[in-house]
């Protein structure tokens, strides 16, 4: 993937009625203002890499409208308002991503805990007030030192390449179904708002590497013998790097409960329908909500007391 | 059919591949599309009224407003193959039914004494039982606990890597027979009498795969590194083995679809009907049900029970 597209372009005519077109810096598809007829964006090679992958919209918009409203009204302790309010702005964008695979080998060591059993004998006394010898027995951890190595593939690992959609709410509405990744094709853009990306591959490639150790230290994690493991120290050389830009789709949903209050941003996975925002709290609520609790704890404590 | 290897892990590409399935990079594009020269705002048109369409999220393709019509668009083919070798039925019909009953007669004695006279076979169907069968290279790491070296606690960690060769793991893919019975079957064949068409048995059934490439290519990565952990257990020290895990990095992975040749048959015994497999190369090789006398294992049980007690009642 080559450098973030950042300039807008101009001088394109539309192929329908011939009005001039004007694309927004680091967009990929338009639609004329004259007889809207939507245009997908060819760029020659030179201008940087065309996207390698796309998958496409499979969750329409009224569908996406309706889980938004479903979620909204499941929120708890929100502000006014909020529950009730109408989706005021909502578009569909293929999210420009880093699709990131490599092949992995690590070389760890750890502390391994393997658990034995003591049997103790012990005096105590008994109800009778007698003292007696009696015998229990007690887990025992003995830890030995194991190093080793830990090799795959990786596959699988997405990112932003956009920075109007932060890492973390792409992750909060993965997985995608990589099963249907097609082709690259203007096809599928077709009608649809489309992103080029704005961070760099050198951008993406470290964010990529970095959820890539995240996942290894969950895989060699669960590698390890024993019946524990501490002090795990893994390091990662990662081999036959690649990534591929990849458009996913995403609806962008804007909700406004109050004119006073700045609109609350939804993201939904537009192939799944998983979806992230965060819904704004009334903390009033929530003091109310805790104040009750509190009570109705004391008031059980002291009905058991009573009883 | 491959057109290539994966530069990353040498496993073969099929044409229609967009990424290595055995390690997700991404396949080359095997025709170039044309580029532009310069950038152009370009429209798609609807072959049917020359309308400008749109992708339509509900058909999952780009779709006129105006005529409705749909237009295709590329999608990764995912077809489910079908057997490309086939190995030869060497056993006929009738020493299917002959291998049944000298098998019958070997069940033991708490089977009925008059099974293999009484069992009638109700049914006899050759067929073709399909499954992969692959070749493949890899590096394998591993750890386990073992007894080898155990101090206070009966285990201790151990960990390790080796290279490893795989070759001709089958791997089954039938609906009709259990895994089981297909692993069962698998030693008794002889690889080298087969051929590219049904041959041996005509009319005999050609089971289909019904798993799409991908899947397989998922479930055959399964199964090496089932082997991989198999093989792994020789390299650990020691007498006693747990928490046995195993990391595969695969190359190579080259994979065949095979069909199998087999006899499912079903035999009465009084009122009730039962199940065999009689190997299609070997006959030898049968699997199956057969019924219980449980008049003689209730007399044996009573037997020993009685012995006991009469043993106990003594030395009281």
């Amino acid at each position: 993937m080559s450098a973030a597209v950042e300039a807008a372009l101009d001088g394109l005519s539309c192929e329908s009625c011939g009005a001039a077109l004007n694309v927004a810096a680091g967009e990929r598809t338009t639609r004329c203002p004259y007889c809207a007829s939507p245009a997908v964006v060819a760029r020659p090679r030179s201008a940087g890499e065309e996207p390698t992958f796309v998958v496409g919209f499979v969750i329409p918009e009224e569908d996406a409208r309706t889980r938004a409203k479903a979620w909204m009204r499941s929120t708890w302790f929100v502000k006014s308002g909020f529950k009730e309010a109408d989706v005021t702005d909502m578009r569909g964008v293929y999210l420009p991503a880093y699709l990131y695979s490599a092949s992995a080998r690590v070389g760890y060591t750890a502390s391994i805990g393997e658990n034995y059993t003591v049997t103790e004998t012990y005096t105590t006394t008994d109800a009778n007030g007698k003292s007696v010898t009696r015998t229990r027995t007690r887990v025992e951890t003995e830890w030995r030192s194991l190093s080793g190595e830990w090799s795959a593939y990786l596959d699988d690992v997405v990112v932003t390449a956009s920075r109007g959609l932060h890492n973390e709410e792409l992750e909060a509405i993965e997985p995608y179904d990589l099963r249907a990744l097609r082709r690259y094709t203007p096809k599928i853009l077709s009608g649809w708002l489309a992103e080029d990306p704005s961070r760099t591959a050198a951008e993406c490639a470290t964010m990529a590497r970095e959820e890539a150790v995240q996942q290894i230290g969950r895989r060699v994690s669960a590698f390890m013998p024993g019946d524990s493991h501490r002090e795990l120290r893994y390091k990662t050389s990662f081999a036959h790097e690649h990534g591929a830009l990849v458009l996913l789709p995403v609806w962008v949903l804007a909700v406004k409960y109050d004119p006073e209050q700045p609109a609350v941003r939804m993201v939904l996975n537009g192939q799944t329908g998983a979806l992230v925002g965060r819904p704004p709290r009334s903390w009033t609520k929530v003091t109310i909500a805790i104040v009750a609790g509190i009570f109705a704890l004391a008031l059980v404590i002291y009905l058991g007391i009573e009883a | 059919m491959s057109v290539g290897t994966c530069t990353r892990c040498s496993s073969p590409l099929e044409r229609e591949d967009l990424r290595c399935a055995v390690c997700a990079l991404p396949a080359p594009r095997m025709v170039e599309a044309d580029g532009v020269r310069e950038a152009v705002a370009q429209i798609l048109r609807c072959n049917g009224c020359g309308a400008a369409v749109q992708y339509s999220a509900e058909v999952q393709a780009p779709k006129c407003d105006f005529c409705n019509s749909v237009m295709e668009i590329e999608t990764p083919d995912d077809p489910v193959e079908q057997a490309e070798v086939f190995l030869d039925f060497t056993i006929s019909d009738a020493e299917a039914r002959e291998a049944l009953k000298a098998w019958l007669g070997t069940k033991g004695f708490f089977r009925p004494n008059d099974l293999q006279d009484r069992a009638a076979v109700d049914g006899l169907k050759p067929l073709w039982w399909v499954g992969w069968m692959f070749d493949a290279h890899a590096g394998v790491c591993w750890a386990a606990d073992s007894d080898a070296g155990s101090g206070r606690s009966a285990w201790a960690p151990h960990s390790g890597r080796f290279e490893m060769r795989a070759d001709n793991v089958v791997v089954p893919a039938s609906v009709g027979l259990e895994a089981e019975e297909c692993r069962e079957l698998v030693p008794y064949y002889d690889l080298a009498r087969n051929s590219t068409e049904p041959k041996g048995h005509p009319g005999a059934t050609v089971e289909q795969f019904t798993v799409q490439r991908s899947a397989a290519r998922r479930i055959i990565s399964r199964a090496l590194e089932g082997v991989a952990r198999s093989r792994a257990r020789n390299y650990v020290p020691g007498s006693s083995v747990r928490n046995l895990h195993v990391s595969v990095l695969p190359s190579t992975l080259t994979s065949k679809h095979l069909a199998f040749p087999a006899f499912v048959l079903a035999y009465r015994y009084g009122d009730k009907l039962y199940r065999a497999v009689v190997h299609g190369q070997d006959a030898s090789c049968v699997l199956g049900e057969a019924p219980i006398a449980w008049g003689k294992i209730i007399f044996v049980s009573v037997a020993i029970i009685s012995m006991i007690a009469l043993i106990a009642s003594a030395l009281v």
